[in-house]
């Protein structure tokens, strides 16, 4: 088990991706401290696939943009290292070929595992996690690393925060 | 070669497809992509019988950066001057995996403008976890709209809590320093409040936020000055007179508050007055005004508190509505019928009083030669004359002068055998120390309890347990000054008021000392009135004033009624007056 300090000092990220119909993808990434408290917060300006663009990437457009392309350049971004790495979108497990940190699905009702970028799902709790296939030591790391800081912070929540500084930061573009 | 090249900057992975008519394409995608199956549509490649050309499109990679907003939050201080918080993780009520219903998030104030900063408060985490996370406990859980308060304050540099009285206003505000605090967003608080609610304010510090150290600010002035000066103190308390008094403490500060907190801001409604003036000349980062009653006679009240609130944000002369709505984000104001569907009911019973003969003799004789005085002055007459003349006609439907005869006393007192004989207990409310001193001696069977001016301090407190934990004291007479505001006397279910105060903000603050959270039943209010007096007239003007105080706070599209004219003052008497508004002492 972690000790005191080792969790104080811990950070995990949450990353997710906002798809808005008329804008495109929007990524955004924040850090959190132990306490939950925001240390960093990235997010990218639209993306929107041209026609040449999705029927060139095909299949792979998906895990392409939302690991590749969103948040790699998102994640690269940070000062702080986190130690895990959330996020609740399947595709975006993809990211974790480009990070050295493991990156953990929430596996909600709306992020149903792809089986081809996760491995099968286990649970911390009573939260249930899946990490990207082919890291399959992710899973005792994600287990070791965040078991303190989820028995105490639901770890679907922090989604909602990016999801709300996502649409404070388009009105401020608007 | 025939056909489009696309080009990507980085090492490529090179597929190749064989399209229809047998045009050839090489498409070039990025190395980490070699797994993927790329299907190109006839139609996307363009006109394939045209003359070979070269067009080159470039996809995404390294050198097509994504434009990435980012924003660093400062962590709390660990300098801060409070003892420090035991961390630990406990385990949330919930299933920590499920998000609940709804939780409590900070939202910016419109006056934080900069994207970076309101990002600080939309990404904080939701006040549920911080309690949990920072193992701040409670004495209850507060309700979802006390979290709103919190919510509400803790990001606001200017802001005027101003919920109905019983809600729990000095819960949120204890609730929202104490984050202000443990987030090291404030080091130096100041709290002023009416003298007489000090005390409770330290009480419900030691419930609310047991950790934090308060200071009380009183004593002789070498005390005090002492106190003043104490480094490291995170909450000094002091009341106003004290704050007027030490008023040359304010300009030799070395750093200004991080917060100062005006709990019954009304008492600054007086723009002229000297407390008023230090009160806003404090040095301060941070103005919250707390009051159930933000407007008791006209929008001027409004206006002058947020002299301290917001200076120049509202003027006078502002219409109501317009009022309304520049204030909007500034004002949080909800009331029980609002937030509190499970409240015991409020009762109200008008008790219209046939005056004693005596009393109705005495009451004619008085209007009578009142009336024919202020007439005989003509445009001498003044609004302290009128005033003057009020108050004796109010006195007269109380006791009659001459026999001491009283309609509503019989009418109180047989009301009170009920109240005792049923174990419950009542508050009589009365604007005259005098016609609580009678009542005392004339209800002297009940053994009531006195709680007003002529009451010292010091026993104030030992008066009020009392009242709560004797089963044999079930009468409280209170003064609408000394009692009117801070006290908790949700034990008791009856309230009555035994004469009329000016205003109706100041009534509705009597009777939330029975009417607030805890009441175990219903609380019965009883009004008395006697009929065909100008205690009658005086509600009709009490009604209109509801009228003003709902077109600022309720609901901005009301009808933007002003309020009273000296027309309609002189008018209780029928008496010609000079024109323009004027204001009705509180």
């Amino acid at each position: 088990m972690p000790s005191r300090d080792a969790k104080s000092s811990a950070a995990f990220g949450f990353y997710t991706v906002v798809e808005q119909p008329q804008i495109g993808l929007l990524g955004g990434y924040l850090v959190v401290n132990a306490a939950g408290r925001p240390l960093e917060f990235h997010c990218t300006a639209p993306v929107k696939p041209t026609r040449a663009q999705t029927i060139l990437f095909g299949a792979t457009l998906e895990p392409y943009l939302y690991g590749e392309h969103i948040g790699q350049a998102l994640i690269r971004k940070a000062e702080t290292l986190a130690t895990v790495i959330c996020t609740d979108r399947p595709q975006a497990l993809a990211v974790r070929q480009y990070i050295d940190a493991p990156v953990a699905l929430i596996v909600g009702e709306e992020a149903s595992i792809r089986t081809s970028i996760a491995t099968p799902s286990f649970t911390i709790g009573t939260v249930r996690l899946a990490v990207a296939g082919g890291f399959t030591g992710d899973e005792s790391l994600v287990a070791e690393r965040i078991a303190l800081f989820a028995a105490s912070m639901p770890l679907a929540e922090p989604f909602e925060r990016i999801r709300q500084a996502i649409d404070e930061a388009q009105r401020g573009e608007r | 070669m025939n056909g489009w090249r696309w080009t990507a900057p980085e090492p490529l992975a090179v597929r190749s497809l064989t399209l229809p008519e047998a045009a050839s394409c090489v498409v070039h995608t990025p190395l980490s992509l070699a797994a993927g199956e790329a299907t190109v549509a006839p139609e996307a490649i363009g006109e394939l019988r045209a003359p070979p050309r070269v067009v080159s499109q470039r996809l995404w990679g390294s050198r097509m950066r994504l434009r990435v907003r980012s924003c660093k939050f400062p962590q709390p201080s660990e300098s801060l001057a409070v003892p420090p918080v035991i961390e630990h993780v406990a385990a949330p009520t919930a299933d920590p995996g499920a998000t609940p219903p709804s939780w409590t998030r900070i939202q910016p104030p419109t006056s934080v403008v900069r994207l970076e900063d309101r990002l600080y408060y939309v990404l904080q985490p939701p006040l549920e976890l911080v309690f949990v996370e920072r193992a701040l406990e409670f004495p209850f859980h507060p309700f979802p709209y006390q979290l709103e308060g919190i919510a509400f304050l803790y990001p606001r540099t200017a802001a005027l809590l101003a919920d109905e009285m019983g809600l729990g206003k000095t819960m949120q505000a204890i609730t929202a320093v104490r984050l202000l605090l443990h987030a090291g967003q404030a080091r130096a608080v100041l709290l002023v409040c009416p003298k007489p609610l000090v005390t409770n304010w330290q009480r419900e510090f030691h419930a609310w936020a047991p950790e934090l150290p308060v200071t009380v600010v009183e004593g002789d002035a070498a005390r005090r000055q002492w106190q003043w000066q104490l480094p490291d103190t995170p909450i000094r308390i002091a009341n106003y007179e004290v704050v007027a008094r030490d008023r040359e403490v304010f300009d030799r500060l070395a750093e200004p508050y991080d917060l100062v907190v005006l709990d019954e801001a009304q008492r600054i409604k007086n723009h002229a007055s000297t407390t008023a003036q230090v009160v806003r000349s404090i040095p301060r980062r941070r103005s919250w005004a707390i009051t159930g009653t933000p407007l008791e006679n006209s929008p001027d009240d409004l206006v002058n508190i947020f002299e301290f609130v917001s200076p120049g944000h509202l003027n006078h002369g502002m219409k109501p509505g317009r009022m309304a709505r520049a204030s909007a984000d500034q004002v949080l104001r909800r009331t029980k019928d609002q937030v509190l569907k499970d409240l015991p009911p409020k009762l109200f019973r008008d008790a219209e009083i046939e005056l004693s003969s005596a009393q109705r003799e005495s009451y004619r004789l008085a209007e009578e030669q009142g009336v024919l005085r202020l007439a005989e002055m003509g445009e001498e007459a003044t609004i302290r004359h009128v005033f003057e003349l009020v108050l004796r006609l109010k006195q007269i439907c109380n006791f009659d002068p001459a026999t001491g005869e009283s309609a509503k006393l019989e009418r109180l007192a047989a009301d009170l055998e009920e109240v005792a004989d049923s174990g419950r207990k009542a508050i009589v409310f009365s604007q005259w120390v005098e016609t609580l001193e009678t009542l005392a001696a004339k209800l002297a069977h009940f053994r009531p309890l006195e709680y007003h001016g002529k009451v010292p301090g010091t026993r104030r407190d030992a008066i009020l347990q009392q009242f709560r934990d004797d089963a044999q004291r079930s009468v409280l007479l209170l003064s609408y000054g000394a009692g009117g505001v801070g006290l908790n006397l949700q034990f008791a279910g009856y309230v009555f008021l035994f004469d009329r105060w000016w205003n109706p903000a100041v009534e509705d603050q009597a009777i939330n000392r029975a009417h607030r959270i805890g009441a175990a039943g219903p609380v019965t209010v009883t009004r008395f009135l006697a009929t065909g007096t100008i205690e009658q007239r005086i509600d009709q003007i009490l009604q209109e004033k509801r009228e003003l105080f709902d077109t600022v706070f309720n609901d901005a599209q009301a009808h933007e009624h002003s309020g009273l004219t000296q027309r309609e003052l002189f008018g209780l008497f029928k008496l010609k007056c000079p024109t323009g508004p004027i204001r009705l002492a509180s």
